[in-house]
């Protein structure tokens, strides 16, 4: 790769993108391993790991998502940064609204986007309408001038979308067309009242058992404490932490 | 108290006057302290306090309070405050008179190198004086109190270095309250509840790379927890939240348990999270363990947790996802079938359940319909979806269910129905989930069922001669629930290979190693003839056997009335025996006949009838009735000999009473007499003498007192050589399985195995597991030998009079009788030289502080010295109050002296452990209704402290099922009044109804005199207790003369 162009190496940036892991691999759920497998094949496992040294220094300035494109700002050694732009064909409101009753005849997706999950099964619902979920090709562009494609911002770019998809799965379907919400539409609704609300009796009306308790509490029945690790097993941790924390949850049974 | 920075404790000065605190004893009577006076200077008051200030949290002494660090997102909202510290508040903010030096509550805490700081408190008071806690035994000096910030010296300490220490020092009602809230907070980690967060670090840290931020495990309150957060912060004492002023008490107890929480995890993961950090999101690893939260900030990360934390709070809102079994509906089940597979058609049926009220149950095709009811809380549509879906992680089959657009129920096969049982309805439910299984779930076991058979015709009673050694036929059988089943039945269901099979209508869980463990039961002997006692203890040894449980026996005779666990019903009650001065109630002649019948067999009892039934005259009638050659051994705490002295007396003159006890003592008495009352300690100290003798049976009454097996006291106890053992207790021992162990081991020795047996066979299944088929094998060990009749019984409470009054004797200390001597001697020289109104006054105020000895010295003294173990009424009123509470119930309280009411209050509180309301003339009307309110209302039992004149009338407290007239006011029209409170007339309810007497003093004399012409008493007394000041100097000396046999 033609790298003399850029030397002495870029602009440092202050608050830049940095990517998460810094060891190990993306991809650890379905759904961005899904989309690593298309990086894969735009190009290869050395080139990404190029783009994440340069993500790794916190090269890119921003990624804005927005339906049918992803605009990236990375900054090289020229003062003024390049953009990057990713393109995927947005689906319109007519095959949404396909898509949508068909994820409705289902539960199961509803049930697990609801739970913070991306259905493996919606890929299905896609294909069944002659759609793609996941893009089998990106249109990719960068305003650099460098030869080398994909270039080193494109693919600390694609590295560092791949991480968000990891954490994020509706980032996908955003791209495509359709936020979260839009997408469970009414169920997505405002959550409810803090469950740990209490009205206080004011000081004025207690000055006669100040130091005394207002009600009884109590004692609660116990929950088998058998299961620990229960939590998150229910609620998948984000960031990769699951392996990490699993061991530690396991000894607080022993708290 | 809850401040910012850290838990911090803070003391008061206990005692009305800290020149006079804990100097008790007979030197002080001729000095009456007063009440404190307003113009001790702050300086002395502190400086006085000393080394005294160890009784704080352990008796009325010194109040605590903490304050924790608060951390994350509170802390944060709370800083704006924080000018309004102590320290910066200026020289404005008075000095709390009474508060102890930082150094001296660190001391007492153990806290040794803990930092002091000042702290300023919204505290209610005078101008003078903030009002003293309860705990401190002081008198406010105003009735108007009005709250006004105050200084108070502090130590701060770091909540990981504070767990422990509120409950370790439970002597005020703060230190109880935090205490609960760190207990909470280590369930709550126990559990797992606890989410790892990255919060700004407070106060905000230098902006150097590395910091700013602290890693931080918060705690997950939801669903059922949600719910005791919420009482937790309403039971919280103000007093906790007036750190730099009216704090919420949300705000407070979510800061407080954020801190312990955090800590309790720190103090339990001692390894690191990672090796070596290299990452950012490494050191925020790192931060989470060890003593250094501090870590960078990661945004990305913060996001993404508190995401994460967002998802994990939300998840059991107002509503849970509840998932319930049913069986299959086949409308052709054929009850004579042998079994059938059960084939398909199980269904488990998807709900929404409300958190806060389970029974609002509403299936998921309900909510489908649109017909959800409207007080549903939440979107049931989301709240079910999101439910459903989160729930698949754990329960994967679920995944069919939800192949539908409006899922609303699973259908599973027999194998699939086991499987959800077994393995998934637990994990559910242990996650939060609802789930619902059928009634027979976990109980309808496969089993044996033990048929026995007299030999001979006559089926004779216990009295008849019939003994445990005779030779009865019996027979083991295969069953399932209540039915029998045969060999044959029984290869069929080993040969269908499914776990779920229906055995004449009813379903059975059978697991493969049952099917063997039945399979090779059948093929060894299953009939024979065995001893009636062999047979006793293999079916009370029966509950060893996990895979085939006795399930069943059945069986005449003596053994079958014993098994059955309902001798006493099926014995003919005997009448009240000739020579008892009382009438039995029917219950205490069923009573009876069943002591009489294990006594015969020479197997001992217990005697666990609620209070207020007639333990007492129910074992008299026992010994008046066998008339046996050899004596009975009475053991009991000393509080109770008078007692027992004057129910025999009264109820059985007959009987030759000896009490072995005091230094007069004489072993040569024990011959003559037909009982022999002694104490748990004389019985310990005597045993070698009373091992010497040859006894027909030991009684030992308050059988709490052997409960712990270890001690002295119980293995002396154990160790006299008797025909047989009898103990009473008035507390449900089944609730206290290792008692239940100890009590059983002196009643019928070896009969429940070694203790370690005990312990893994029954008492971890039962308290950790609520292992139902353990409890009934249990139940079937220890059925036949405990009587435990409760005062709601259909076959009791008809016997029962709505109101029963009872009287109890209590013993002096030798503090309070040597105290009563000198004031009667201090009387009785100053009476003779006075007349007129002179006299009246000095035998009215001689006659008040002798009630206020028998209360207790302190309460004579009000020097505000500690409590314990310096009354003998205390005494008794404490162990009448557990029992009580340990029966569920409520109780009135009253004394005629407010000063002692409200020492009573904190010490019974500290005591027992429940709530203890105290209501005086001096509360605002909106206060007593509180308190009325709390009690009436409130589940749990507890106690209500009154004071006499301000509680006599109007008000309503029926939830009361106990009045306890601590002191007499020998007035038997207010007495009445008062317990008037708690029982209305036309409402059918028992209320008991006790007086307490100190037994040799003019309580008991003049409570005699009331009784021997109550008529006249009526009259004569009517008009309070001016009538004493009349009798002259003899018959004065005579009311008030101590008698020895009352003093300990």
């Amino acid at each position: 790769m033609p790298d003399w162009y850029d030397s002495p190496g870029p602009i440092r940036v202050e608050g830049g993108l940095r990517a998460r892991t810094q060891r190990g691999s993306i991809g650890s759920t379905w759904w961005s391993r899904r989309f690593v497998d298309i990086l894969e094949r735009v190009c290869d496992r050395g080139r990404l790991s190029r783009g994440r040294s340069y993500a790794r220094q916190g090269q890119v300035r921003t990624i804005d998502l927005s339906p049918g494109e992803v605009v990236a700002s990375v900054q090289g050694s020229r003062p003024d940064p390049y953009e990057v732009v990713i393109r995927i064909e947005a689906y319109g409101e007519k095959r949404w609204a396909a898509v949508e009753e068909s994820i409705a005849q289902q539960a199961v997706h509803r049930a697990k986007l609801l739970a913070g999950e991306m259905p493996p099964e919606i890929e299905e619902v896609f294909a069944a309408m002659g759609l793609d979920l996941f893009p089998r090709d990106l249109d990719m562009e960068c305003s650099c001038p460098d030869w080398g494609f994909p270039c080193k911002h494109l693919s600390a770019v694609l590295y560092l979308l791949a991480e968000s998809f990891d954490d994020d799965p509706f980032l996908v379907l955003a791209w495509r067309g359709r936020t979260r919400a839009q997408l469970l539409g009414s169920l997505a609704g405002e959550p409810a009242d803090d469950p740990l609300h209490v009205p206080d009796v004011p000081f004025a009306d207690r000055l006669a058992d100040f130091y005394s308790p207002g009600a009884t509490a109590h004692r609660q029945e116990r929950r088998p404490a058998a299961a620990t690790g229960l939590l998150l097993r229910v609620f998948p941790p984000p960031a990769g932490l699951a392996s990490t924390l699993a061991p530690a949850y396991e000894r607080l049974a022993d708290a | 108290m809850w401040t910012e920075d850290g838990l911090a404790f803070w003391a008061e000065v206990s005692g009305p006057s800290p020149t006079t605190r804990n100097t008790p004893g007979p030197t002080a009577i001729t000095r009456f302290p007063e009440l404190p006076s307003s113009e001790e200077s702050p300086e002395r008051a502190t400086a006085e306090e000393g080394p005294e200030s160890t009784a704080l949290g352990t008796r009325p002494g010194p109040a605590a309070f903490e304050e924790g660090a608060e951390k994350a997102a509170v802390r944060r909202e709370v800083k704006p405050a924080a000018g309004k510290r102590a320290g910066r508040a200026g020289r404005s903010v008075p000095v709390h008179p009474f508060a102890v030096d930082a150094a001296e509550v660190a001391a007492v805490l153990g806290l040794d190198d803990a930092p002091a700081r000042e702290l300023e408190l919204l505290l209610p008071g005078s101008p003078r004086q903030p009002v003293p806690s309860p705990e401190t035994g002081r008198a406010a000096d105003t009735t108007r109190p009005r709250l006004r910030p105050w200084r108070v010296p502090a130590v701060v300490v770091a909540p990981v270095a504070a767990l422990t220490v509120p409950a370790a020092h439970p002597g005020t009602a703060t230190m109880r309250h935090w205490a609960a809230v760190s207990a909470f907070a280590h369930d709550l980690v126990r559990r797992g509840r606890v989410v790892p967060q990255l919060v700004p670090a407070l106060p905000p840290a230098p902006t150097e790379r590395g910091a700013g931020m602290w890693a931080v495990w918060r705690p997950v309150v939801t669903g059922v927890d949600a719910a005791y957060f919420r009482e937790l912060a309403l039971a919280m004492p103000p007093a906790c939240r007036a750190c730099g002023g009216e704090r919420p008490s949300g705000e407070v107890l979510r800061a407080a348990l954020e801190a312990f929480a955090d800590a309790y995890v720190r103090r339990t993961l001692t390894e690191p999270l990672v090796a070596r950090p290299r990452t950012t999101a490494d050191r925020w690893l790192a931060a989470l363990t060890g003593d250094a939260p501090a870590c960078p900030d990661v945004p990305e990360l913060r996001r993404q947790l508190e995401e994460w934390y967002a998802a994990v709070a939300a998840s059991e809102g107002a509503t849970r996802l509840c998932l319930r079994l049913l069986e299959p509906t086949d409308t052709d089940a054929d009850a004579d079938a042998d079994s059938d597979s059960g084939g398909d058609g199980w269904r488990v049926e998807l709900a929404l359940q409300a958190a806060d009220d389970p029974s609002l149950y509403v299936p998921a095709a309900t909510i489908w319909s649109g017909e959800a009811p409207a007080v549903l809380p939440g979107s049931p549509e989301r709240d079910l979806l999101a439910g459903l879906g989160r729930a698949v992680r754990l329960y994967p089959e679920l995944d069919r269910a939800l192949r539908t657009a409006r899922p609303s129920e699973l259908t599973l096969d027999t194998a699939g129905a086991f499987a959800f049982l077994r393995q998934s309805a637990p994990l559910l439910q242990a996650a939060g989930f609802g789930v619902q299984l059928p009634r027979w779930a976990g109980r309808t076991r496969l089993g044996l069922k033990l048929t026995t058979r007299t030999r001979t015709q006559s089926q004779a009673a216990a009295s008849q001669g019939f003994g445990l050694r005779e030779l009865v036929d019996f027979r083991v059988d295969l069953a399932v629930g209540d039915e029998t089943i045969s060999e044959e039945e029984l290869a069929e269901l080993a040969r269908l290979k499914v776990p779920l099979v229906r055995v004449r209508g009813q379903w059975v869980e059978l697991e493969d190693r049952q099917l063997k463990a039945a399979l090779r039961a059948v093929e060894s002997g299953r009939v024979g003839q065995a001893a009636a006692g062999d047979l006793l203890r293999a079916v009370v040894g029966s509950g060893d056997d996990d895979e085939l449980p006795l399930l069943e026996v059945d069986a005449d005779g003596v053994l079958g009335d014993l098994l059955s666990g309902q001798a006493e019903r099926r014995l003919t009650p005997l009448p009240t025996p000739s020579g008892l001065d009382a009438t039995l109630r029917p219950y205490q002649e069923r009573g009876l006949a069943w002591l009489s019948f294990l006594s015969e067999l020479g197997l001992g009892g217990v005697l666990a009838d609620d209070m207020g039934l007639g333990k007492t005259v129910t074992t008299l009638a026992l010994l008046v009735h066998e008339r046996a050659d050899a004596p009975t051994l009475l053991v009991c705490p000393m509080s109770l000999v008078g007692n027992w002295q004057r129910e025999a007396a009264r109820f059985a003159p007959g009987l030759r009473v000896y009490v072995h006890h005091g230094s007069g003592r004489d072993a040569a008495e024990i011959e003559r007499a037909d009982l022999v009352i002694t104490t748990y300690g004389t019985a310990q100290r005597d045993l070698e003498t009373l091992s010497r003798h040859a006894w027909r049976r030991v009684v030992c009454d308050e059988a709490q007192a052997i409960k712990n097996s270890g001690t002295l006291q119980a293995r002396a106890v154990r160790s006299i050589q008797a025909g047989t053992r009898l103990a009473l207790t008035g507390t449900p021992v089944e609730n206290h399985l290792a008692e239940l162990w100890s009590i059983m081991e002196f009643a019928n020795p070896g009969l429940l195995g070694p203790r370690a047996r005990f312990r893994s066979r029954f008492q971890e299944p039962i308290e950790a597991r609520q292992d139902e088929q353990a409890a009934a094998a249990l139940r079937r060990a220890t059925g036949p030998f405990i009587l435990r009749r409760v005062k709601t019984d259909k076959s009791v409470i008809s016997d029962l009079p709505e109101k029963l009054e009872i009287k109890e004797w209590c013993p002096l200390t030798p503090e309070q009788a040597t105290l009563y001597q000198a004031v009667v001697d201090d009387m009785l020289a100053k009476i003779d030289s006075s007349e007129g109104i002179e006299r009246r006054g000095l035998v009215l105020s001689a006659m008040a502080r002798l009630k206020q000895v028998c209360n207790h010295p302190a309460h004579l003294l009000k020097d505000g010295s500690r409590l314990a173990g310096r009354s003998g009424k205390l005494a008794r009123l404490e162990q009448l109050s557990e029992e009580i509470l340990a029966e569920g119930e409520k109780a009135l309280l009253f004394t005629q002296y407010a000063e002692f009411g409200a020492m009573l209050q904190p010490y019974l509180a500290e005591r027992l452990d429940r709530p203890v309301l105290w209501l005086h003339g001096g509360l605002p009307k909106k206060t007593r209704d509180r308190l009325v309110d709390r009690f009436q209302n409130d589940p749990e039992p507890m106690l209500f402290v009154l004071s006499l004149k301000a509680a006599g009338v109007g008000l309503n407290l029926t939830a009361a099922s106990h009045v306890v007239h601590v002191d007499r006011w020998w007035n038997p029209a207010v007495e009445d009044q008062a317990t008037d409170r708690a029982y209305r007339i036309g409402q059918r309810k028992n209320v008991q109804v006790r007086k307490l007497i100190c037994a040799g003093t003019l309580e008991e004399r003049v409570d005699e005199m009331i009784e021997r012409k109550k008529a006249l008493a009526e009259r004569v007394v009517g008009t309070g207790e001016e009538w004493l000041t009349d009798l002259s100097t003899d018959e004065l000396r005579e009311v008030f003369r101590l008698t020895a046999e009352g003093v300990r």
